[in-house]
């Protein structure tokens, strides 16, 4: 009767041992470049320096073959790497994209020439994605999208807009989903095609959108009918669409969905674990809770995607309930502040509060949205 | 999960499926053809003997074996003290006593003990089934040493105002036949372990519930259409389908370490998870079943009183923050420490 199996992962001294590698070197590297701790970091901190000693340490590209440059380590490995950059703050916006998902596509679907073109320049913190999927007309519908890719003798021509693409002026690549045949009302999840586009050839414009934080990371990217090379279509032709899916998982898995905002969490700690009332503790009693159930899942699923298992769906558990998570642990953490005024906390205690409320909105939309993952998981229990 | 315990999962499915029914819930009598036959088949392939000593003639399985046991057993709606049995049966291996060949039931709240010459006397709270079994094991203090003592049943039963799922009973008892008695091994925590078996049953009715509610939903149509259809049908359905998966992740612990169900911090985890989750499923699928949900004749009640019955036992969830909270603050680490520890 069991719906959704989280199975039960140990972590084990290797990975302990990992753990605290990445802490001595964050430590080290925080110090001596003066790199100040953000909320939200792998959205809103990039720092290309950061991401290419990051690649030194052999710390990205993790799970990838070492032929590519990849180090064939672990996807368990990966999760540990990620959950303590998180926990730190650290300023990986510039690769997060590539390391965590385009990667990953170009290993499973890509042609042996981009494999060895991009995955050791991404393994050295040095080749950064955005993310080619919604468009103005087509946010959490993402079958109805426009971009179109016309084959012709010798390239593909692309045209169209996508939107929301976080990062894409600092990033070299995007895989963009494309229609490659006409919308068949019938059948919309086919004519779809991925495309590993080069965002510096001609026609590609960039425009930059500022969100309600004043912050421009995310953008608008238009293809003004650019001329693709043959072999920048990526995996099968009509295809797209079953590998956007895999894509997605591998997106709304992750401990960003949950550790986003836990700098803020320790620092409020910090600041009040002497002054907290018995609500405030009996808060936080549910938070450590709430939050170690997420990592177990989260972490369970790193295995199934190391054990090539398709977690889709346990995915969009992750994704939901971190979501749900970290909007409450805002809320919670005014409640834990045991009645003392917002103006008498510490300065950087405030900064990391207002940008975490400021940023919350975006966190059930990102990645999907909540009425989207509810909708997977619905029509995986056979109600759709 | 190993060949073996594959092997007796599938045994104890068999008899569940053939003996356990809403029937047998609703008409629960020690007389009761029904029940004497789910006992006699429970009791003769010796399911209740799974975590006893091989030489104390058991299966000698671990807490984490049988893990998916307690679950099946939640999942079925057993109306019995089937795992009472296992647990009483597996503290008395611990204290290399024989298990019995009879359903037994546990407490760990007692009050103003006194032993005397082989007789127990004092007064034993919230005593589940305590009208199907002839014998009760005990944890209890006395003279700031624990104890785990087994006894004859006798004195009065006093039936407790309960949430109507399992009958609990309160017991005052005077001058019962002590069976055995043994200074509990430290190591042992039996209300850890009474509440982590607890969460795993909770875990195992929720799992239940979601699947009647996916059924009901399925087949009930109204407005023209199956109320699966609708999106805030869904919606409802999605959200139990969440806190069915986030409680048994919390789980997880337990399945890598015995010590683990005597663990503070692993039994708080899953105890707090569980509980929001089942107060969460609990309103939502009555939601979502209508008042076919709320009559004594379908069986989705008898799920969410005993729910309610288990979050409520031990101290609730809010009792739980408190204590996990505390645990945390007063240990000297950062919360990533104490997280990763």
């Amino acid at each position: 009767m069991t719906y959704f199996n989280f199975p039960h992962i140990e972590e084990d001294d290797n990975l302990k041992n990992l753990r605290n590698d990445v802490k001595s070197f964050l430590k080290t590297t925080f110090n001596s470049n003066n790199i100040k701790p953000q909320a939200d970091a792998w959205m809103y901190s990039a720092n290309p320096e950061f991401s290419k000693k990051l690649g030194e340490k052999g710390w990205l590209g993790m799970s990838f073959p070492k032929k590519y440059g990849g180090r064939e380590k672990t996807m368990l490995e990966r999760y540990v790497i990620t959950e303590e950059l998180l926990v730190a703050g650290a300023p990986v916006a510039a690769h997060w994209i590539a390391d965590r998902q385009s990667g990953s596509q170009i290993i499973r679907y890509g042609t042996e020439e981009q494999k060895k073109e991009i995955i050791p320049k991404i393994s050295s913190g040095e080749c950064f994605f955005a993310i080619g999927m919604s468009e103005p007309d087509s946010g959490s519908d993402l079958a109805s999208v426009k971009t179109f890719a016309k084959k012709t003798d010798d390239c593909w021509e692309l045209t169209g807009r996508k939107i929301w693409s976080t990062g894409a002026h600092l990033s070299h690549y995007m895989i963009v989903l494309a229609r490659t045949e006409k919308l068949d009302e019938k059948n919309r999840h086919s004519g779809l095609s991925q495309f590993l586009v080069n965002l510096k050839l001609p026609g590609v414009e960039i425009n930059p959108i500022e969100d309600m934080t004043h912050q421009k990371h995310f953008n608008e990217t238009v293809f003004n009918n650019i001329k693709l090379n043959k072999d920048a279509l990526l995996g099968e032709e009509g295809m797209g669409w079953q590998q956007v899916v895999g894509e997605l998982a591998l997106e709304r898995s992750g401990p960003e969905r949950f550790l986003s905002h836990y700098i803020l969490l320790d620092n409020f700690i910090c600041e009040f674990r002497y002054k907290m009332s018995e609500m405030g503790i009996t808060s936080l009693g549910k938070i450590i809770s709430e939050l170690q159930t997420l990592r177990m899942m989260s972490f369970s699923i790193a295995w199934m995607i190391q054990e090539k298992k398709s977690p889709d769906v346990q995915a969009a558990f992750v994704k939901e309930a971190g979501n749900v998570f970290e909007k409450k642990l805002i809320e919670t953490i005014r409640e834990m502040s045991n009645l003392i005024p917002f103006e008498k906390w510490s300065s950087s205690l405030k900064s990391l509060f207002q940008d975490a409320t400021l940023r919350i909105p975006a966190n059930s939309l990102r990645g999907g949205t909540s009425e989207i993952m509810r909708g997977i998981i619905s029509k995986q229990l056979g109600l759709r | 999960m190993k060949d073996e315990a594959k092997i007796i999962l599938d045994i104890c499915n068999k008899i569940l499926l053939k003996n356990v029914d809403h029937h047998l819930r609703l008409n629960l009598e020690p007389i009761s053809t029904q029940f004497k036959t789910l006992k006699d088949e429970i009791i003769s392939s010796e399911l209740t003997k799974l975590l006893v000593k091989e030489d104390l003639g058991g299966a000698g399985m671990t807490l984490t074996d049988i893990i998916p046991i307690v679950q099946l057993s939640a999942q079925y709606g057993t109306p019995i003290p089937f795992i009472e049995t296992i647990i009483s049966n597996f503290l008395l291996s611990e204290l290399n006593v024989k298990p019995e060949n009879d359903f037994i039931t546990l407490t760990n709240k007692t009050e103003n003990i006194q032993i005397k010459k082989d007789k127990i006397s004092g007064n034993f709270k919230s005593i589940p089934y305590l009208n199907l079994v002839e014998k009760i094991l005990v944890e209890t203090e006395i003279k700031n040493q624990k104890y785990i003592i087994l006894f004859k049943k006798g004195g009065k039963l006093k039936l407790q105002k309960n949430f109507l799922s399992e009958p609990k009973f309160d017991l005052d008892a005077s001058e019962l036949e002590i069976i055995s008695m043994m200074e509990k091994p430290e190591q042992i925590d039996v209300q850890n372990l009474l509440i982590n078996v607890r969460s795993i049953q909770s875990f195992g009715a929720m799992e239940k519930i979601l699947k009647l509610c996916i059924e009901y939903c399925s087949q009930r149509k109204q407005f023209g259409r199956t109320l699966s259809k609708f999106q805030m049908i869904q919606n409802h359905i999605s959200e139990i389908a969440l806190e069915v998966a986030a409680s048994g992740a919390s789980l997880s612990t337990l399945k890598n370490n015995n010590k683990n169900f005597y663990n503070l911090k692993s039994t708080a985890i899953p105890k707090i998870r569980t509980g929001i989750a089942s107060g969460k499923v609990i309103a939502l699928s009555h939601q979502v079943h209508g008042a076919m949900g709320f009559t004594k004749e379908y069986e989705l009640s008898y799920f969410t009183k005993a729910l309610n019955s288990w979050r409520n036992e031990f101290g609730n969830e809010i009792y739980w923050q408190n204590i996990l909270g505390k645990l945390f603050l007063n240990q000297n680490k950062n919360l990533w420490e104490f997280l990763n520890h």
